[in-house]
């Protein structure tokens, strides 16, 4: 898979934690996006997605420790952290965060923070900047009188929409979507979704898109990555993960969410996800798993191809469809 | 459980929270490092004020020794101007300044609480007009104010106690209402209102068991105020002139000259006992108050950026 | 709500509080058992003296009609004549004005340099030496009475400083020559510096508190993330979306503040025997003047009114959401 645009090797990540412990968030993530792809990751919340994509933008706390390779065009981003990431946040790499409401400073226009990267990084400035906004705004489909707003005076869905047009600001290659639809209404959430996926299909960003939700990722995305525990448990074509699903994690994550032709009820995940701050034994998802067996309370599984594309974390990984 | 068998509100919930919210105010104090030796701190004055007797020798302003005679074995903080122990004196200011200190907050509390509580619990045209009421008296400055009832009708300990708590209510007025109005929509409130509790009672029962955390940690940082403004109003030879407090110590250091007479002792122990207990309380106070109103979130800036492990992961320690 | 309906509320609240002020001054100078003039201690206080004062205050008349006499003498400017020396209040205070407000004006100036400059720092080094030694420095001067700070800066640091500690002026200066502009100017700073200096110290620490946890407040909104992201340094980051936003609870605090600050005045300039508003309290005190007693407090009360309405006004200019 080498010569993608971001290919992302054994990403870890450790948080140093008051009492002296240390959490494993990331443990050993591996994905790798193209131009004009978009990739979905899921999980419940704490299974270290969000931890995941803020390390590729550099963005960790002071607590935190990394390794592992961030290659964008095949060059090592995170070889010296912030100093070789520094260059390359916003200008290659964007992102659009999860609260809508407050990825904006309140007190300052809408206009002014789109432009703000612009004139940082030295993309354009002044008229041409806040030309530029206009048509962004215009991409987005905001009106660009709108520019001399300030963020409360924005709709959830225009924000979002503004947040998207400010992490476009400098042509990115890369975006990064946090929840980006997490906090507005369905409606809004389908024109969000939409005005995503043409821009992907647009301008040919590789889009990351973070969610706890599997269906819009299926309504989405063109691949897909299931995270639990810090790790990827399932990968691969989002079609080949909904109709060939290989983890049990990936099978109740679809069974929990509501479809149209509901029958009686949605069925939700019991239990909770362990917690990472000690190291685990066996398959961390053994616990909360219908297939688990004693195998599974020693023996760690590794992400293992079950299909063209196609890998799994599981040692049941065929019986996932047949044990339900 | 039946509503009209029992006719009282589900009593779970309630008191479940109270012992919860008790807990979650004194953990912190004990957790906390300067929050213990603030406590420490406020012990050892408590334990003057009240044993202060034990200690001093008959009458503490009586001449024992030469005027502001420096310290030595037998005066360790050496004499004042009137030729009285400093030490005497200060053990016996404890007992007046944390008098007013306590009396006056506590009357404060009650004040302010009252107030909060009617404004938050009645909502309303009653709201409306006690909280104009505290706005204005919110913003006219209580120390002038002070001084200026003081001037007309102080001169008593208890005066001055009075004039003080009758000040610094209005800040708990506030803090007190926004708790009240947010236990007031709280679920197991409403519950209790619909299956017929009256006002009293879900006072009594409901308001009060969770504002009480948050009062009493309001009224320790009131004490600060209290002996501070004390020190104001003595200063200023408005204080009971029979009464030993560290604020007229300071009064009388500056009015007997020590400065002229290079006598330090007579002028850093009394303010240095008012800064300690001031600091104490407001350190006390502040760290209940966080621990009832947790605010801050972690930042997102950092002094130092996170690490890179190269080449391969191993867990640093 | 409209930005004129915020202004003209805030306008209205304002003169509310002068007229609860009034009220309150009205009140309490009346409910005096016996009245103003037999509490007057001076020589030369006759029996006939004080009925003849009695009369021109009009204490002879029912309490309503007083409070009607007083309201239109205030609405005139006209506040009574000192007990003690006959001259109208309203001269009375104009000296003491001129020296209290710059002084105070200096005061609050040190004390908010310190107070946002530590607060700051403690925020953005959170849980680092410097933090704690803002928050206890902060704290400990916050703890001490002014009139002692006063009193140990008279003692130990003003002759180190070779600064003046009591008065306004060189009695000397112009004795021998006609002092210049600058002359005359450095005489009056050096004379304030002390004083000023009391005061900022022993209220910074409060700022020092407030601009602390309104800026970790700040410095955790998704904003600061936003901008971190955009490829701001820390630094910039602080000053162009942290700042602004902390300082908004500031500018109430600072202006509730106000009245201690004008509190701890009165003290000091006991101390440094300056002859200003807060010494001309101290002096009326002393002699029982009450109308010159009950001028400076209103006088005080005001500027506090009048420095919260404009501390409102900037805060509506400061903070585009108000209005909503």
């Amino acid at each position: 898979m080498s010569g993608a645009l971001l290919e992302v090797e054994d990403l870890h990540v450790w948080f140093d934690l008051p009492n002296g412990k240390q959490l494993h968030a990331v443990q050993g993530v591996s994905f790798s996006i193209d131009a004009g792809t978009r990739l979905g990751m899921v999980g419940e919340s704490g299974c270290g997605k969000t931890t995941t994509i803020l390390a590729l933008m550099g963005l960790l706390p002071q607590i935190a420790t990394l390794s592992g390779r961030v290659l964008l065009d095949g060059t090592n981003i995170l070889e010296q952290g912030e100093e070789t990431i520094a260059p390359h946040r916003w200008k290659d790499i964007a992102m659009v965060f999860q609260g809508a409401m407050n990825a904006f400073d309140p007190v300052r226009r809408i206009g002014d923070q789109i432009a703000e990267p612009m004139e940082l990084h030295g993309y354009a400035s002044g008229r041409e900047a806040q030309h530029r906004v206009r048509e962004l705004l215009e991409t987005v489909g905001i009106s660009p009188t709108r520019a001399g707003s300030y963020p409360h005076e924005l709709s959830g869905g225009m924000r979002q929409r503004a947040a998207i047009a400010m992490s476009l600001a400098c042509s990115p290659r890369v975006l990064l979507a946090d929840e980006p639809t997490t906090a507005l209404d369905v409606m809004v959430q389908a024109q969000v979704l939409e005005l995503l996926t043409y821009l992907s299909d647009e301008l040919g960003l590789a889009l990351v898109f973070v969610t706890h939700d599997l269906p819009i990722v299926a309504q989405t995305c063109t691949r897909a990555a299931v995270m639990y525990a810090g790790r990827i448990v399932e990968q691969g074509p989002t079609e080949a993960l909904y109709h060939e699903t290989r983890h049990p994690y990936t099978r109740m994550l679809w069974a929990a969410t509501p479809d149209l032709e509901a029958r009686d009820d949605v069925l939700s995940i019991p239990g909770v996800p362990p917690r990472l701050d000690a190291e685990l034994r066996g398959c961390p998802f053994a616990p909360r798993c219908y297939l688990a067996a004693s195998r599974c309370a020693d023996d760690r599984p590794e992400l293992h191809s079950v299909g063209a594309e196609h890998e799994s974390a599981c040692h049941f990984a065929s019986s996932v469809e047949v044990v339900a | 459980m039946s509503p009209v068998q029992t006719g009282a509100p589900p009593a779970e919930e309630a008191p479940a929270t109270r012992s919860l919210r008790w807990r979650s105010v004194a953990a912190p104090i004990l957790q906390n490092k300067s929050a213990l030796v603030a406590l420490a701190m406020l012990a050892f004055f408590v334990f003057l004020a009240v044993f202060g007797d034990l200690l001093i020798a008959g009458d503490p302003k009586a001449k024992v020794g030469d005027v502001f005679e420096p310290p030595s074995r037998e005066f360790w903080l050496g004499t004042d101007g009137g030729g009285a122990s400093m030490v005497d004196l200060l053990i016996a200011g404890a007992r007046v300044s944390l008098l007013i200190g306590f009396c006056a907050a506590a009357i404060s509390a009650v004040i302010g609480g009252t107030v909060g509580i009617v404004s938050g619990f009645f909502g309303g045209k009653t709201d409306t007009a006690l909280m104009r009421l505290t706005d204005y008296f919110l913003v006219i400055p209580d120390v002038p104010l002070m001084i200026v009832i003081a001037a007309l009708f102080g001169r008593s300990t208890w005066n001055i106690i009075v004039i003080i708590g009758i000040i610094y209510w209005t800040f708990t007025a506030r803090l007190i209402r926004a708790q009240t109005k947010s236990v007031r929509e709280r679920v197991y409130v409403q519950r209790a209102r619909a299956l017929g509790a009256g006002n009293t009672r879900l006072i009594v029962r409901h308001v009060l068991p969770q504002v009480t955390p948050l009062l009493v940690a309001n009224t320790v940082l009131l004490i600060a105020y209290a002996i501070f403004a004390e020190t104001f109003i003595t200063f200023l030879g408005l204080g009971d002139p029979s009464a030993i407090s560290w604020g007229r110590l300071i009064e009388n250091a500056f009015t007997d000259d020590a400065i002229i007479n290079e006598a330090w002792w007579a002028v850093i122990p009394p303010g240095l006992c008012v800064m300690f207990v001031v600091l104490a309380c407001t350190i006390i106070g502040q760290t209940m108050e966080d621990a009832l109103n947790p605010r801050l979130r972690t930042g997102h800036l950092s002094v130092r950026r996170f690490r890179v492990l190269r080449p391969k992961p191993e867990v640093e320690s | 709500m409209r930005g004129s309906d915020y202004v003209v509320k805030r306008v209205l609240f304002a003169i509310g509080t002068v007229f609860v002020a009034i009220t309150l001054n009205f009140v309490l100078f009346r409910s005096l058992s016996g009245d103003a003039v037999s509490a007057l201690r001076c020589r030369g206080c006759s029996q006939d003296f004080k009925e003849y004062q009695r009369r021109t205050l009009g204490l002879d008349k029912s309490k309503w009609q007083q409070y009607k006499i007083y309201l239109t003498g205030l609405a005139h400017g006209d506040m009574g004549r000192s007990l003690r020396t006959e001259e109208p209040v309203r001269s009375v205070l104009w000296e003491p004005i001129k020296n209290t407000v710059p002084m105070v004006a200096l005061g609050t100036f040190f004390s908010i340099v310190f107070g946002v400059a530590t607060g700051v720092v403690a925020a953005w080094r959170r849980g680092t030496a410097a933090d704690k030694a803002a928050l206890w420095g902060g704290l400990g001067f916050y703890s001490m009475p002014p009139q002692w700070l006063g009193l140990v800066i008279v003692l130990f640091v003003a002759g180190w400083l070779g600064l003046p500690t009591s008065g306004v002026k060189d009695p000397t200066l112009g004795i021998l020559s006609d002092p210049g502009f600058i002359e005359v100017f450095v005489d009056r700073l050096e004379h304030m510096i002390l004083p000023a200096l009391t005061l900022g110290l022993v209220i910074f620490g409060e700022y020092t508190l407030i601009v602390r946890s309104a800026m970790l407040e700040t410095l955790g909104e998704d904003y600061i993330l936003t901008s971190r992201a955009k490829g701001l340094s820390n630094w910039s980051t602080v000053w162009k979306h942290g700042f602004r936003n902390a300082m908004l609870p500031v500018i109430t605090l600072v202006a509730l503040s106000l009245g201690f600050i004008i509190g701890g005045a009165i003290t000091v300039e006991y101390v440094f025997s300056y002859p200003g508003i807060g010494l001309l309290i101290v002096e009326a005190i002393d002699q029982r003047d009450y109308p010159v007693l009950q001028a400076a407090f209103l006088l005080l009360t005001f500027s506090v009114i009048l420095f919260n309405l404009l501390a409102d006004l900037l805060y509506f200019k400061m903070d585009p959401r108000v209005t909503e």
